[in-house]
């Protein structure tokens, strides 16, 4: 019982925190097409080609960019995905981001 | 690629090119070194059946080969959480990234007159395998380190100049499908 009670005011917790616990970094690649950048992101994300269009001038341009954020069990499968399609892209610790 | 042409798509999800005999030769072959390359760096099925069996790997340090390591990279910066992933995931994605390398190449090795038709999944996994390719020519190039227009004076004598020959070539190729599929999610989207 006790620890059920934890459990829940853990999650009650973790709904209000503001902070969003974990990040995937996706890192510049001189290889990988622009294009190519863009549609993964919409096909693995979901995101609209202008979004997705987005995040990949930011990887770009600035060497790197968040392109999704949540659990780290989310996070770690993203990243997987992103892998499988030869993105270069990082877990992290979302307070570890500059 | 019979001139310039490259991908176009028929149809709702249809995807079609022709490739002259050399080009499929090319592709196949290419696509080849992928699947070996990866299978070489596969567990020995001695070694621990039952986690292979799950999909843990005995490997849990970065690859030393540089090619391996950019086609299976750390997940995370710090190395103690890197190995823990890699020693759960690496085995399933070696094997995605084989499968989309040996679905390129099943299709150009029956197409005998180089005419080719690629559905929707088909299509993810020939831009997977191209861009996997391109990663592997890539790190052979040091495209990291050179400039473009360092690698387009390479001397004629230079047996990288065929290899960035067919990496941009590549490019182009993978630019076109990509296109056709822009095209397409267009259209649903309207």
């Amino acid at each position: 019982m006790v620890d059920t009670k934890s459990k829940i005011e853990e999650e009650i917790q973790a709904i209000f925190s503001t902070d969003k616990p974990w990040v995937t970094i996706v890192w510049d690649d001189p290889v990988n097409l622009m294009s190519y950048v863009t549609y993964v992101l919409m096909e693995l994300f979901g995101y609209s080609k202008e979004r997705a269009n987005e995040l990949m001038l930011k990887v770009h341009n600035e060497g790197k960019a968040v392109v999704s954020t949540g659990s780290r069990e989310e996070m770690e499968h993203d990243v997987a995905r992103l892998h499988e399609f030869g993105l270069w892209a990082t877990v992290r610790h979302g307070d570890q981001v500059s | 690629m019979s001139e310039e042409s490259g991908f176009s798509r028929h149809g709702d999800n249809t995807f079609i090119a022709e490739f002259s005999e050399a080009e499929r030769e090319v592709l196949i072959n290419l696509a080849g070194q992928i699947i070996e390359l990866l299978s070489e760096r596969a567990d020995h099925a001695d070694e621990d059946p039952l986690a292979a069996m799950v999909g843990i790997t005995t490997h849990d340090s970065p690859p030393d080969d540089e090619v391996l390591l950019r086609l299976l990279p750390n997940a995370y910066a710090d190395g103690v959480d890197a190995a823990e992933f890699r020693r759960y995931t690496e085995s399933v994605l070696r094997n995605k990234k084989k499968s989309h390398a040996m679905a390129m190449r099943v299709l150009l090795k029956s197409a005998s007159d180089g005419a080719i038709e690629l559905d929707h999944e088909n299509a993810q996994a020939w831009l997977g395998a191209i861009n996997d390719i391109r990663l592997a020519l890539g790190v052979r190039l040091k495209v990291e380190e050179r400039s473009h227009d360092e690698l387009e004076l390479l001397a004629p004598d230079d047996p990288l100049r065929g290899v960035y020959a067919v990496y941009t070539w590549l490019g182009w190729l993978q630019g076109s499908l990509l296109k056709a599929l822009m095209d397409d999610s267009a259209n649903e989207v309207n």
